[in-house]
């Protein structure tokens, strides 16, 4: 009775005058799982299209670039983009990429992920209804994955709270819009995010910093509102479909620099001097104004940046992906296949209960910690390589690991008796001209395939799925072959798909413009999005980070734009020189040119123009 | 019984003080309690309705601004050589668009309880009173009342939070040059924020809302964005234009 009583006298009431205490003075019980608190912005948003409200979606017009801090490769690269493009298969369903995302009219929403245990925020996500992109910004201080990872329409965000303000950093993005009238994002593009929630609003400020098609940051603004009733309109469906019949896979339609049929027609309309329309950062400023007043010298100007300018080619300012540390990285593709990056051309390793399958061996520089890498993810030894060219970037290491190697297949069967070595060591599968440019270049003969074939399609069902090798005729040789991986779902395309420059089209050992693109549409007649050009079938090129058909098919379409460009001075009578001094380029050097090493945009504008002047004889075995 | 009584009360004082309860305390300045600088030079970055901004629209081009009927009537008959015989070169830079004009601001604190924005292009000065003072207003810029508008923060962590600036008792004008209208009755909120960015860029986000019952058929919202300068590179005063 007397603990009641202490109970009722003395504890309740220093309780209670605690919390009054507590609500009075403002103690503050937030925080406890240590991480600082932020804005919510959970729950349904829409964007409030009252800025820009003719670029929603349409995405304005033609040739409307003002305010855009575009770079001469970005501006060229919009004037080249006809609307009849989208009509291409992989073009119909394309994702949008941040922050183009807010520039859709679709609704959006954003929830939290926390840890069930710890109540600690993980994620904050965040779908979008146009294209149904879904995102994840990772609040848990993860780091962003390596350069030589895939790129997705969303890309990979991090985010951290500042103030009043949820900040996000984003990488890993695919090639996307700026705006949808051709202005282009490319995929080396970073992004910082701000939103800034007043009450039911959002104010979401972005700067994309791209080195590819921008000379400035470009920052912008968006609004967003809030949905006091949940909206029930979450879908968008896309499917893709034969939207221009009888059209071929290489055709990509485009504009040639200078004979843009609708460049005045925005400017004119508005009664905007055309140099203010074509974009750049001084459009971007009051400034610009200085130099519309004299109207001849400004249209003069605007003239001048509808083709390249003159002075020498730019190189690339898309940074190699592929890690030069001495080090092979392993990195997982799909089902059993991964990546091997860290030695030359890219390797692909399938791995399962027989012998691991490895398609090409790296230059040869550190073959040990391939095959120490191979040894991590299959207890087996290497069964099988396959060569997909002859190149010394991905055949360097055929006689280290075929030596590690060992093939059960062929070891006490009537091969046995034929040949002393058989089974000792991997098999090496290539084409036949694989074997015949190894053997001209005199390299070692352990390395050269030991079996060969001379049809269209090699097959094979190794570690429980089947695997096709196609020739592919004169496409950087008259030698390439691409590995399929059915069940996995992964294409292994060797040189023939480049993501760090332009393609290595060898003319004098049978590579070819046209072949090189039959070889793309082979592979993108095959190949399976899984959601809006993202995921499903996975590339693994020869070198560069690994993909989706969405960067195989943007490959494909500038190298028939450029094709198209090279042949139409062909057909005015240009010659080589004329043709290099055109800068038919310009618009993807800063993305994919070099102008020294062993591979420059010159060469292969050379190798272009001269394949296309003389077709190589169609390659078969020699 | 009455000394544990006493006993609890002197934890509770104690408690009391611990909280913060020093006595009364003399009110910051605005100046002083706010939550970023925006004092300094800053340059309009125009992405945005570039094509209403950075050049006058052509006439008949109100998209994405909503107007009632009355309000359609006023921006039908716009006519800037009209504008210009009655002296009203400056409609298109009253509080409600100011801040999406190209140009350059150039802030500073008046005084502890007013900030100061002078703009080069129209040479146009708000006054954003975080005080009681009074103004007439009834001009291009109006009558500005500004706070710090704090969110709650975690624990430690320093105050965050926005500009509020409510701007009335404005002379009418054109929320675009080509003649949309807004009226006497308008009411312009606006939130500015700094954001930093890992660049060492520091940008000022600015977020208008228009309301006008005698014009507008419903709000209009927008925002704008100026990055900082380090110092007053560009700053060109010039007056307004009607065109």
């Amino acid at each position: 009775m007397k603990k009641i009583r202490i109970l009722l006298v003395f504890v309740l009431p220093a309780l209670s005058l605690l919390g009054v205490l507590a609500f009075a003075q403002g103690l503050d019980f937030s925080g406890h799982t240590g991480q600082p608190a932020g804005i919510d912005i959970s729950g349904a948003w829409y964007p409030l299209a009252f800025q820009d409200s003719g670029l929603i979606t349409a995405s304005g017009a033609l040739a409307e670039y003002g305010g855009i801090p575009l770079n001469e490769a970005g501006r060229l690269y919009a004037l080249a983009w006809n609307p009849s493009r989208i009509q291409g298969r992989q073009h119909q369903c394309m994702g949008y990429v941040p922050p183009y995302t807010y520039n859709q009219p679709g609704n959006l929403r954003f929830w939290e992920e926390r840890d069930p245990d710890t109540q600690r925020l993980v994620a904050i996500k965040q779908y979008w209804q146009i294209a149904e992109g879904t995102r994840t910004i990772w609040m848990d201080d993860r780091p962003h994955p390596p350069a030589y990872a895939q790129h997705t329409w969303a890309g990979f965000s991090t985010g951290k709270y500042e103030g009043n303000e949820l900040t996000v950093y984003t990488t890993h993005l695919k090639r996307g819009w700026i705006r949808a009238n051709g202005l282009p994002q490319s995929d080396e593009a970073t992004l910082v995010e701000h939103f800034v929630r007043h009450g039911d609003r959002i104010t979401y400020f972005s700067v994309v910093n791209d080195p590819v098609y921008l000379d400035e940051p470009f920052s912008r603004t968006y609004t967003l509102g809030r949905f006091v009733k949940e909206p029930d309109a979450w879908q968008y469906a896309c499917d893709d479909g034969e939207q221009i019949l009888g059209r071929s896979e290489d055709q990509v339609e485009s504009y040639f620099w200078g004979r843009h049929p609708f460049v005045r027609e925005f400017a004119d309309k508005n009664r905007i001097p055309l140099l203010g329309t074509l974009g750049g950062p001084v459009t971007m400023y009051e400034d610009l104004l200085d130099r519309l007043t004299d109207s001849n010298a400004a249209d003069a100007g605007a003239m001048a940046e509808l083709t390249p300018s003159a002075g020498p080619l730019r190189a690339s300012r898309a940074p190699d992906p592929t890690p030069h540390d001495g080090e092979i990285h392993v990195l997982p593709v799909q089902g059993n296949v991964f990546m091997l990056a860290g030695d030359g051309g890219n390797i692909a390793v399938q791995a399962g209960d027989q012998g691991a399958m490895v398609v090409n061996s790296g230059s040869g520089a550190i073959p040990d910690k391939i095959i120490a890498a191979v040894k991590k993810l299959s207890d087996k030894p290497i069964e099988f390589i396959v060569n997909t060219g002859f190149q010394s970037d991905f055949t360097g290491g055929n006689v280290k690991l075929r030596a590690a190697g060992y093939d059960p297949s062929v070891q006490g069967s009537f091969f046995s008796g034929q040949f002393v070595d058989a089974g000792k060591g991997a098999t090496i599968i290539g084409h036949q001209n694989v074997e015949n440019h190894l053997m001209a270049l005199k390299t070692a003969s352990e390395g050269w395939p030991s079996d060969t074939f001379v049809q269209a399609r090699r097959r094979k069902f190794q570690n429980g799925e089947a695997v096709e090798i196609f020739h592919m005729p004169n496409a950087v040789t008259d030698a390439d072959s691409i590995v399929h991986f059915r069940r996995s779902d992964v294409f292994v395309t060797g040189d023939i798909f480049n993501l760090v420059t332009y393609p290595h089209i060898d003319v004098k050992n049978g590579g070819s413009i046209q072949g090189e693109l039959d070889a793309l549409n082979f592979i993108l007649d095959r190949t399976v999005y899984k959601h809006d050009e993202e995921d499903g079938t996975m590339i693994v090129p020869g070198h560069g980070r690994i993909c989706d058909e969405w960067e195989l098919a943007e490959y494909r379409d500038m190298l028939v734009i450029v094709r198209d460009r090279v042949q139409d001075l062909i057909r005015k009578g240009a010659t080589l020189e004329q043709v290099e001094a055109a800068h038919i380029t310009a618009d993807y050097d800063t993305r994919f040119g070099a102008t020294s090493g062993p591979w420059t945009t010159a060469m292969f504008v050379d190798a272009v123009y001269s394949s296309l002047k003389k077709p190589p004889a169609r390659s078969g075995a020699k | 019984m009455r000394k544990r009584l006493g006993v609890l009360l002197a934890f509770a004082t104690l408690i009391a003080y611990g909280q913060g309860g020093r006595g009364p305390q003399v009110p910051r300045t605005a100046k002083a309690a706010a939550l970023y600088d925006i004092t300094g030079y800053w340059v309009a970055v125009v992405t945005e309705d570039w094509r209403y901004r950075m050049v006058t629209p052509v006439k008949g081009d109100s998209a994405g601004v909503l107007l009632n009927p009355a309000g359609r009537k006023i921006f039908d008959a716009w006519d800037p050589a009209k504008d210009e015989a009655a002296g009203e070169q400056c409609r298109g830079y009253g509080a409600p668009a100011i801040m999406s004009v190209p140009g350059r601001l150039h802030i500073t604190w008046q005084d502890d309880q007013t900030l100061k924005i002078e703009t080069d292009n129209g040479q146009q000065t708000r006054l954003l009173h975080f005080d009681a003072a009074e103004s007439n207003g009834s001009d291009w810029q109006g009558y500005s009342k500004a706070s710090w508008e704090v969110v709650p923060a975690g624990r430690g962590a320093p105050p965050a939070g926005s500009l509020k600036v409510v701007t009335t008792r404005l002379r009418p004008g054109y929320i675009r040059k080509n003649g949309v209208p807004y009226s006497a009755n308008t009411t312009v909120t606006e939130y500015l924020d700094r954001v930093n960015e890992p660049d060492g860029n520091a940008y000022l986000v600015v977020t208008t809302t228009v309301e006008d019952p005698g014009y507008l058929a419903q709000p209009f919202l927008a925002a704008s964005h100026f990055r900082k300068q380090t110092d007053s590179a560009g700053w060109k005063p010039r007056p307004c234009t009607a065109r």
